[in-house]
């Protein structure tokens, strides 16, 4: 990240800085990069004795090993679903590991000094170092930008291990609680058993059941009540261990009137087989709270010709139990080889609000199945949607999503817009929205548009000295322009370098 | 005509007074204007008064020739002869205007006894109107307010009250957006509807309005209540000085 | 050994009491149509296209009752100087139809057309084959194979006059299955009108193929009585420069299915499908469209608008695709609901597939309550609040209905509208 420009100031939209910056950055993707370390696996394939295995290393009580043991039997019952516009070869679920810990994990570092240096070093060149420093690193700029010294707090997830968790203390002077999933579970059980498969039950949905079964760590958050998080705090997934499966598992709570803004980063190795990451993400939202979740997620998409890459299969899921609570995702999808995610919001309170603000790029032989639920239970809830997606290459990329009123959420709003670009003639664009009005107090309006990039603004910027694939960036930028001035200030600079980067070699 | 009696209304939704004992009487033949500053409860004053929702009004009664204007739907109190020139007119896609306007004629006609107003008759009545306006064909044709500009709109109101003839008409800052041209049109037309028996209350936040249409009453209102009544000076006093110094002089 | 599922069950039970028609070129359409949808078998609600409607009245074996209008029938066409069709029950009614001639048009009907060839092989059954893919439409394939009639049209140039078909519902239980099957060559024009209830329950599909620069058009009105059960298709192939309109007012009803399935070979060709629906109480109306955009330089429309009260349900499915190659596509498509009540409901999937760069297309939805603040406003200009509503519902489908080119056939439909407006006061 060092080949970031300093100084940057995002403006509306896009500015020659993004254009300098993107120049700059060149190459394709940057994180292909792998760590030479020696770890530690289950042994291939899945099976009772694997989930037992799992909990077993994570030193779990018997209750969260029967919980996993009952999700693994209802997993052996279920089908994979087909209804996503994705096409991949059958993945054989007998030949992943589900279990890959760095050697030097075996017994937990007590503190970030003692993790090994390898790992530190891993992080270190992701531009996450794992210190308790102000700014979350690779922005330089951000402290002038945002006026004030930024704290970010960073859980590593390294394969299927947290790695360490900065800023601990510092948090829990406010009461906060931030750790990796497998210490939560054995330090604050009572939270974890209230509230894990609260909110995406176990049997949600197939890849929610396997991670059910298998997930093997994650972060855990609590917010106390009226607490105001002192510090972002963020997750950043790192899979590095070849035929290794992720499955990770976040629980955030957000307790009455409590506020966090939370971070999430994913990047792997650049292999020639394809990885399966299956995550659950679970927000609980009690009354007059407010969460904000963001996702860079940049796995590696596979090569041009769709050869490896993450598999990616995401359950992400809040839910505003409380009146007046919000919830607000946003998504910068430009990984991947196949994405299966649809962050939804539950407004179960009254005049509890969910926003959901996507970008998703597919470049090359990419393929992306994306977007939301908001499904409105309480009364005056309001919903927003922007989706923007990008289509380059030969890739595949549909919106999904869901609007739906119940009979008592009276007086409620949905506005969704979801606008979709294709560059090149190769590549295809979807929507598939599901609306369901069941009164007639509420309101929805859904908007849709598909489009190729305007001939007339790239001229314009072509006539300006760009060349073609800058005038592109540009131009993109600029479309996604409502989603990306939704991201924090940190993910918001790396997001308008990645949109760039996606679409290398898209044009021409 | 229209009496106003300790007027007390607060919205539905939040418990926020906003009149607060407005007392005032329109006699037929005059105008009356209403001057004040933002959020002293004007445009309030001219919603209740024809029936909008939204509003509770806690105490007082509004009388117009005799009738209780409470008790009455909008449509009852519209054909009773009470009419509101909106400060935002409303578009309404698929509804033309011509269509709009003779519905609206034959709806007042029929609810007081007379007879509908034919076709002919009708289409006449509406081009003499118009010319005098300045409305053309097309915007007659068009859906209602549908694409207007400010100055059309507001044109399109006076239209209205010159078509249904209402005994009292309220105008709610229908000089908001206009050019001085806009408004010297909108407000020849208003004056042209001047006579013995109909009663004017213009709500404005300026005073220039009021240099084209002459009131004979001016009122000052702040916080939910009319706290200075004059003469057609008042409104220049404002001009002059503002409503700092006024309401200062008041408390 | 594999368990038959429900689907395939439904079939046997379906068609347990039906005759495959023998004997004359159509029967190896009819017996390919039984081997189509034996291997999709019927709908059933777990179908993604069925997620929004209950196919359950189409598979079983009896027609559950509909009354039958004791009124005299207002016939809403009857002023139009067309040729006039008459079908009771399905069953053609040769004293009240025209004689079947008309200028550069040759009309035969399908049950009298018992010879072993017929211009009609190559299209009956072929355009519904097409429709097939990729979404099956068992119910277009069963009509296919047990069809008892329809008309055969065959235009050769510009037809004169309309055809205008009227059903007629004459018995409590009628199960009516008819098949018409259109061909326009090339150049030529056509509008089709097609009012009344047909039957308690009825099935009834439309091939209809327009060839190389001709014109369709067809405007339909379901005025049901509260109880019918109806599942229509029309399945059309548009060549170059070719213009393809289609208009449906559904008035009551408790079941109406309308499809439509479109696919544009030809480039530059128009496909304009509109629908307006009113319903009150048990009343479940879905209009299911399917544009399929092969060629380029092409446009389509799809506007549908639903006024519902008292627990009415309305869905709309409509879905543009443009294949690879097809540039310069102009896609449109609207799906608006009014909900006059809180009973009410409006379910809807609008899709987009597109695999060309070069396009244009946008659809948009939305469903509400009337607007309150055009009500106030209708209002204190003294219209009464039950004529205001009216009005603010007829603006509403005015943009469904001007989809209606020729105004005195709009401004017929429109009464239609009135007077049901007028037989609902709210």
């Amino acid at each position: 990240m060092d080949s970031i420009v300093e100084n940057v100031v995002v403006k509306d939209g896009v500015d020659q800085e993004t254009v300098d910056a993107v120049r700059e950055v060149g190459g394709a993707y940057k994180h292909g990069w792998s760590t030479d370390i020696e770890m530690e696996y289950a042994p291939k394939g899945l099976s009772p004795d694997i989930v037992k295995l799992i909990s077993e290393k994570n030193e779990e009580p018997d209750w969260m090993l029967d919980w996993r043991l009952a999700a693994y039997e209802r997993w052996l019952q279920k089908k994979e679903p087909e209804w996503a516009m994705v096409d991949y070869p059958k993945i054989d679920f007998q030949d992943q590991y589900y279990y890959a810990r760095p050697k030097s994990m075996e017994t937990k570092p007590k503190s970030l000094d003692e993790v090994d240096p390898k790992l530190l070093a891993t992080y270190e060149k992701l531009g996450i170092p794992l210190k308790e420093q102000l700014i979350l690193a690779g922005v330089d700029g951000a402290e002038e930008l945002t006026g004030a010294p930024r704290k970010v707090a960073v859980d590593a997830v390294f394969d299927s291990v947290s790695v360490g968790t900065t800023f601990r203390d510092e948090l829990l002077k406010a009461g906060v609680i931030f750790c990796s999933i497998s210490e939560a579970i054995k330090d604050y059980p009572d939270l974890v058993k209230k509230y894990l498969g609260s909110v995406v039950p176990v049997s949600d949905n197939y890849y929610a059941t396997l991670n059910s079964a298998v997930f093997s760590d994650g972060s855990f958050v609590y917010i106390p009540p009226g607490v105001r998080c002192p510090m972002e705090l963020s997750t950043y997934f790192r899979i590095n261990a070849e035929n290794t499966g992720q499955f990770e598992r976040t629980l955030i709570i957000a307790d009455k009137g409590s506020y966090v803004s939370y971070l999430e980063g994913c990047t792997a190795p650049q292999r020639d087989i394809a990885q399966l990451h299956a995550a659950v993400v679970e927000i609980i939202i009690e009354e007059d709270a407010e969460v904000k979740y963001s996702t860079v997620q940049n796995w590696y998409p596979g090569d041009e010709n769709g050869k490896g890459g993450i598999y990616n299969f995401v359950t992400k899921r809040a839910d505003c139990r409380g009146d007046r609570a919000k919830v607000m995702w946003t998504q910068v999808e430009t990984g991947s080889a196949v994405t299966w995610k649809y962050p939804s919001c539950i407004l179960r309170g009254n005049e509890t609000q969910g926003e959901f603000y996507s970008i998703a790029i597919a470049n090359n032989m990419q393929q992306a199945d994306t977007g939301t639920k908001m499904v409105h239970l309480g009364k005056n809830t309001k919903s927003r949607i922007v989706s923007k997606g990008i289509s380059a290459g030969q890739a595949q990329n549909t919106y999904r999503g869901l609007v739906s009123m119940h009979p008592r959420a009276k007086d409620s709003r949905n506005y969704t817009q979801c606008d979709s670009l294709l560059i090149g003639d190769k590549c295809g664009a979807h929507t598939v929205p599901y609306i369901e009005v069941k009164n007639n107090s509420s309101r929805v309006e859904h908007e849709a548009t598909t489009s190729k990039v305007d001939d007339d603004q790239l001229f314009y910027c072509r006539s300006r000295g760009m060349d073609e694939e800058e005038a592109v960036a540009l131009v993109v930028n600029g479309f996604c322009k409502d989603v990306l001035q939704a991201l924090p200030m940190e993910f918001a600079m790396e997001a308008q370098q990645l949109v760039a980067i996606s679409l290398e070699g898209s044009v021409g | 005509m229209l009496t106003i009696n300790n007027l007390h209304v607060k919205l539905e939704e939040e418990d926020k007074p906003i009149l607060k004992g407005v007392n005032l009487t329109v006699e037929a033949g005059k105008v009356h204007a209403i001057m004040g500053p933002n959020g002293s409860g004007k445009s309030t004053l001219s919603y209740v008064l024809s029936g909008k929702d939204g509003y509770e009004v806690t105490d007082g009664t509004v009388n117009l020739n005799g009738q209780d204007v409470f008790g009455m739907e909008p449509e009852e109190r519209s054909s009773a002869g009470m009419f509101l020139a909106f400060q935002y007119p409303v578009e309404i896609p698929g509804v033309g205007n011509m269509t709009f306007l003779r519905t609206a004629v034959n709806a007042q006609r029929k609810s007081r006894g007379e007879e509908e107003m034919s076709a002919a008759e009708f289409l006449k009545i509406v081009r003499l109107r118009a010319k005098e306006l300045k409305i053309d064909a097309d915007m007659l044709k068009r859906p209602v307010n549908v694409g207007f500009s400010g100055g059309e709109k507001k044109r399109n109101e006076i239209l209205q009250m010159a078509m249904l003839e209402p005994k009292i008409c309220i105008l709610d800052e229908t000089d908001s957006g206009l050019d001085v041209d806009a408004m010297k049109l909108v407000a020849d037309g208003v004056n042209s509807l001047r006579n013995s028996n109909r009663g004017f209350l213009v709500i404005t936040h300026y005073q220039r309005l009021l240099d084209h249409i002459k009131p004979d009453y001016v009122h000052i209102m702040a916080d939910g209540q009319i706290v200075k009544t004059g003469g057609p000076d008042l409104a220049l006093e404002v001009e002059n000085n503002g409503y700092k110094d006024l309401l200062a002089g008041v408390a | 050994m594999t368990v038959l599922t429900k689907n395939f069950r439904d079939i046997e039970l379906r068609i347990a009491k039906l005759n495959l028609p023998q004997g004359d070129w159509a029967t190896e359409a009819r017996t390919d149509a039984l081997k189509r949808l034996r291997s999709v078998g019927m709908p059933e609600r777990r179908d993604e296209y069925w997620r929004f409607t209950r196919p359950d009245v189409f598979n079983q074996s009896g027609t559950p009752p509909a009354t039958v209008s004791a009124m005299e029938k207002e016939i809403v066409f009857s002023q139009v100087d067309a040729l006039q069709i008459v079908f009771d029950d399905g069953i053609f009614n040769a004293k009240e139809s025209d004689t079947l001639a008309l200028e550069y048009v040759s009309i035969d009907r399908l049950a009298e057309s018992s010879s072993d060839t017929h211009w009609a092989k190559s299209l009956y059954g072929q355009l519904e084959t097409n429709g097939q893919k990729p979404v099956p439409r068992p119910l277009g394939s069963l009509n296919t194979a047990f069809a008892t009639d329809g008309i055969l049209v065959l235009v050769k140039g510009s037809a004169p006059k309309p055809i205008n078909i009227i059903y007629n519902q004459k018995e409590e239980t009628s199960d009516v299955t008819l098949h018409h099957v259109v061909r326009l060559e090339a150049g030529a024009e056509l509008t089709i009108l097609e009012s009344g209830p047909a039957a308690a329950r009825l099935n009834n599909v439309i091939e209809v193929d327009v060839a190389d620069g001709a014109v369709f058009h067809h405007i339909r009105t379901q005025n049901n009585t509260k109880d019918n059960h109806v599942a229509t298709h029309i399945f059309a192939r548009l060549g170059n420069a070719s213009t393809f309109k289609s208009f449906t007012l559904t008035i009551n009803g408790k079941l109406t299915r309308n499809e439509c399935l479109i696919e544009i070979t030809g480039d530059d060709a128009v496909a304009h499908v509109a629908g307006a629906c009113v319903g009150d109480g048990n009343f479940h109306q879905d209009d299911t469209v399917f544009i399929t955009h092969d060629a380029k330089g092409c446009e389509s429309r799809q506007v549908f608008k639903k006024v519902l009260r008292n627990g009415a349900v309305g869905v709309f499915q409509g879905k543009i695709l443009v294949k690879a190659g097809a540039q310069k596509t102009d896609g449109y498509q609207i799906s608006q609901s009014l909900l006059l009540d809180g009973d009410s409901q409006f379910l809807a999937k609008p899709e987009l597939e597109i695999y060309a760069d070069d396009v244009i297309c946008s659809h948009g939805s939305t469903s509400g309550a009337i607007d309150e603040d055009a009500l106030f406003y209708l209002r204190s200009r003294g219209i009464s609040e039950y004529e205001a509503t009216n009005l603010l519902t007829l603006a509403f489908l005015a943009e469904a209905m001007d989809e209606i080119e020729d105004e005195d056939l709009r401004e017929m439909l429109t009464r239609q509208l009135e007077g049901w407006l007028e037989r609902h006061r709210g």
